[in-house]
């Protein structure tokens, strides 16, 4: 790559509560106009990552204590999350954390803030409800009462309203049905190619995030344990079998499934 | 010294639980909370277990592979084997499923007794081709209520059966404990095979026995010491700390949580007596080198002048030197200053004996260890003697050498350099391998394959594996253990493999340790994502090639390794790369880094 990345992440180290070691020297990089996928189990470290980009970790005690983060060819360290935000990063937490008590579009104004307040708020609304038109059906309704699928459509729709150079994902796939995540998928592939928004996105659906993705970050205990090109992690057969499920694609069933795993070797 | 009065481990098992039924045998941790056994209730356990498995069909003679880390069950297992006058066979639980296949058939064994689903399936993949195996006993049955397999079973229910057994047949099991015969097959112990398929060695009551008893008259090792079991049993080593030892003297063991997690287990358990192979010494002083590398310089300086004055101290006293007032006085201060700290730090300040054996270690190891006030001891032996046959002792050691040989062994040195063998220890044969047997076992001598040479005093050199010694080109002997342990004390070098067999000069292929080499990188600012991107960097090769030269300074220019490649992938187990006791396999090496190793040599 002789390009600068729009994201270089390099050897962060993140510590909690000054006690407890979460990410260890991991690097990344994430090309202009790119969807690059971080997979990764349950505590590996992928949302602690993206709140160390966001400078959201302070926040939870988090601390980056080794390593750079550049974006757009500029050091983020030690920027508040406003200010991180106002650059251009945004960032969907996992869980969607919708304004429960605001209306749909109240709600999108919300994330006008990142873009200094003024603008076209309008054409953003216009456009978020292009791409979601069920949000634009609940436009006077209150967040709390959408369904999980549309909270999500709202939490991805905010950061379009703040058209940011990268949008961070965490999860958008958590505990939605797989009409839903297929649907959600589609528009974030959408929102990359029609915005040209740069998006890194954290997913324990691994399949769903390698289908939208080009090159992707496979982490473990808080380090990058195997990374590559999407169509080579694919055919990877431990990424098959750790993160696709199956081999060869038949399907399990929970009754076969392990009390252990075989141990992971990555690189053999 | 007469520490024994019976002569079979079952035998002794009964003593034991006799004298002191409510003493602490066996503590382990469950949920985070240490559990107990008395010796009454690890009698109770091998007596229930032993009969569950005579009610099943066992007879005498037969074999019970035991597929476990260590925990309580494998030692019920093996003496419950024991007591029946059948035997115990250990297969490494890291073992893939064609290799436990091989011991499994190979030893002809009729139960196999696995710790979890994990072991389990490893049998049943191969189960078609292990017609003798009647039963597997599964000691952690979560995730198998879908096996329908009649022959699967769990511990509980083989112990249930055993109690049942023995409602009925009150008397059976000591009368079988009391048959036991001291020169009867005890244990088969698989060799890791490093030059082939494993071996299985046998070894009797009277071959444990002899070693317990010149171990302790050795060492003063006694009923009140405690030790922490945490290497695989299928090794002897493990065996004597945790099997053979603790039933002769009445000892306490404690079992490891596992061997990944021996750091801090050690801080917790603290134990009076340790062995560690060289491996482990090796992380537990990176440990402490990369901890000092991250403290303030206060304490550095500190540490660094507590090294070099203890390893002077150390240097003197071995060379029979007395040391001053003063030097005590420094060396007093040093210890409250920092080596006390380091000593807890690495949960070894309550060791009164700590050992190192089963493969060679670089004397800078053992002087390091030395220098905090951890003197460890070097000791040398093999599967086929029933472990030790030379140890260091006291305050006769020369670092570099294992010591004088135990009591009751005698050896001489052939001419060729091999080091020849006699005594109560050796074993009784490879089971069904005559022609192994015959070429191990010499007109009385057991042939050790080991080169080795002793020095004026009396104290054993091990120069290294017959098989390994390299002739280069210039016809000049050189022994690659040598140089890879040198090359391995650097805390960035995780493993060496030297070559240069029929070569103008030597090479070696050398696996990164990423842990530590990671953390050199983060603290450089060089970026990397994964163990093969790390190893291809340039300033890591430079890191290297640093150690490298360093080592080389210490080395003949014969010696000195002139090039050298990083490996791309870690060596494994599974891969066949490495033995369960992480002893490079250099065939294996050979083939699969051909290219690389073309590539040296052009």
């Amino acid at each position: 790559m002789t390009k600068e990345p729009l994201l270089r992440v390099n050897n962060l180290e993140v510590v909690y509560n000054h006690t407890v070691q979460v990410l260890k020297g991991l690097s990344l990089a994430v090309p202009e106009g790119e969807v690059v996928a971080l997979l990764g189990s349950n505590g590996a470290g992928k949302s602690t990552t993206l709140k160390a980009i966001s400078g959201l970790l302070p926040m939870e005690d988090g601390a980056v204590t080794d390593g750079e983060i550049r974006f757009g060819g500029v050091s983020l360290a030690g920027r508040q999350p406003h200010e991180i935000a106002r650059r251009g990063v945004f960032q969907v937490m996992e869980g969607r954390r919708v304004f429960e008590e605001l209306t749909v579009e109240e709600n999108l104004s919300c994330a006008s803030y990142a873009r200094g307040g003024a603008g076209d708020l309008a054409g953003a609304y216009e456009k978020v409800y292009g791409y979601f038109p069920r949000l634009a059906e609940r436009r006077r309704q209150l967040a709390g009462y959408l369904s999980g699928g549309e909270q999500q459509m709202l939490a991805i729709g905010r950061a379009l309203v703040a058209r940011p150079r990268l949008m961070l994902l965490d999860e958008p796939s958590l505990g939605l049905s797989p009409i839903l995540v297929e649907e959600i998928f589609g528009i974030v592939s959408r929102i990359n190619r029609e915005e040209g928004t740069t998006i890194l996105l954290v997913e324990q659906n691994a399949n769903m995030a390698l289908s939208v993705s080009s090159f992707g970050y496979i982490m473990e205990n808080g380090r990058i344990v195997l990374d590559g090109p999407t169509s080579l992690l694919r055919e990877d057969r431990d990424v098959r079998e750790f993160y696709l499920g199956g081999h060869g694609g038949q399907r399990k069933s929970y009754r076969d499934l392990k009390h252990y795993k075989r141990r992971k070797r990555w690189l053999s | 010294m007469a520490v024994l009065t019976v002569d079979t481990l079952p035998k002794l098992l009964l003593l034991r639980a006799s004298e002191k039924p409510s003493g602490v045998a066996l503590r382990e941790k469950e949920f985070g909370v240490w559990q107990r056994e008395t010796w009454e209730g690890y009698l109770g356990h091998v007596r229930r277990f032993c009969l569950g498995l005579v009610a099943l069909g066992l007879s005498r003679g037969d074999k019970i592979a035991i597929l476990s880390e260590n925990c309580r069950e494998w030692l019920y297992a093996e003496l419950a084997a024991m007591s029946a006058s059948a035997v115990g066979v250990g297969v490494y639980p890291t073992s893939p499923a064609a290799e436990v296949k091989y011991v499994v058939a190979h030893s002809e064994s009729v139960f196999a007794v696995v710790q979890d689903q994990e072991q389990a399936d490893k049998i049943l993949e191969v189960i078609a081709e292990l017609p003798l195996l009647k039963k597997i006993v599964v000691m952690d049955r979560k995730g198998m209520r879908a096996y329908t397999d009649p022959r699967i079973l769990s511990f509980g229910e083989v112990e249930a059966i055993g109690a049942e057994h023995e409602g009925n047949h009150p008397r059976l099991f000591r009368e079988m404990a009391e048959a036991t015969r001291s020169n009867e097959l005890a244990f088969l112990i698989y060799t890791s095979g490093t030059t082939g398929f494993p071996k299985g060695a046998m070894i009797s009551h009277r071959n444990i026995l002899a070693q317990v008893e010149s171990v302790v008259d050795v060492t003063g090792i006694r009923a009140s010491d405690s030790v922490v079991s945490y290497l695989p049993l299928c090794h002897v080593a493990e065996q004597i700390f945790s099997v053979f030892l603790p039933l002769s003297l009445g000892m306490t063991v404690n079992f490891a949580e596992s061997v990944r997690t021996i750091q801090e287990d050690l801080r917790e358990i603290a134990p009076t007596v340790f062995l560690g192979v060289p491996r482990i010494w090796e992380k537990l002083q990176s440990s402490i080198l990369v901890k000092i590398q991250e403290t303030g310089r206060l304490r550095r300086t500190l540490f660094e002048r507590a090294i070099a004055a203890g390893a002077e101290a150390v240097r003197k006293e071995l060379s029979g030197g007395r040391p001053g007032p003063l030097d005590r006085l420094g060396r007093h201060v040093h210890h409250l200053l920092i080596c006390r700290a380091l000593q807890n730090f690495v949960g070894l300040r309550r060791a009164r004996r700590c050992f190192t054996a089963a493969a060679a270690i670089s004397p800078e190891v053992l002087l390091f260890f030395r220098a905090i006030g951890i003197p460890i001891l070097e000791g040398y032996g093999m599967t086929e003697c029933t472990g030790f046959s030379f140890l260091q002792s006291g305050g006769d050691v020369r670092l570099g050498t294992v010591g004088r040989p135990i009591p009751g062994v005698e050896y001489r040195i052939a001419e060729d350099g091999e080091l020849l063998k006699r005594g109560d220890g050796v074993f009784l044969g490879y089971y069904r391998d005559p022609n192994a047997t015959a070429e191990t076992l010499r007109d009385g001598w057991l042939h050790t394959g080991d080169v080795a040479e002793e020095d004026p005093d009396g104290h054993l050199r091990i120069v290294d594996r017959k098989k390994a010694i390299i002739v280069t080109a210039g016809g000049k002997n050189v022994s690659p253990s040598l140089i890879e342990n040198a090359l391995k004390v650097s805390p960035y070098i995780k493993e060496a493999v030297v070559l240069g067999e029929g070569e103008r000069f030597l090479s070696a292929l050398i696996q990164i340790d990423l842990e530590n080499t990671g953390q050199w990188a983060t603290s450089r600012r060089l970026s990397y994502t994964n163990f093969r991107n790390l190893a291809s960097l340039p300033e890591v090769r430079d890191l290297i090639a640093k150690e490298v030269d360093r080592v080389n300074g210490g080395l003949s220019s014969a010696e000195s390794v002139r090039k050298f490649r990083l490996l791309e992938k870690e060596l494994d187990h599974d891969d066949n790369e490495v033995t369960a006791t992480m002893k490079v396999r250099r065939k294996t090496i050979y083939d699969k880094f051909a290219p690389l190793i073309r590539e040296i040599y052009g």
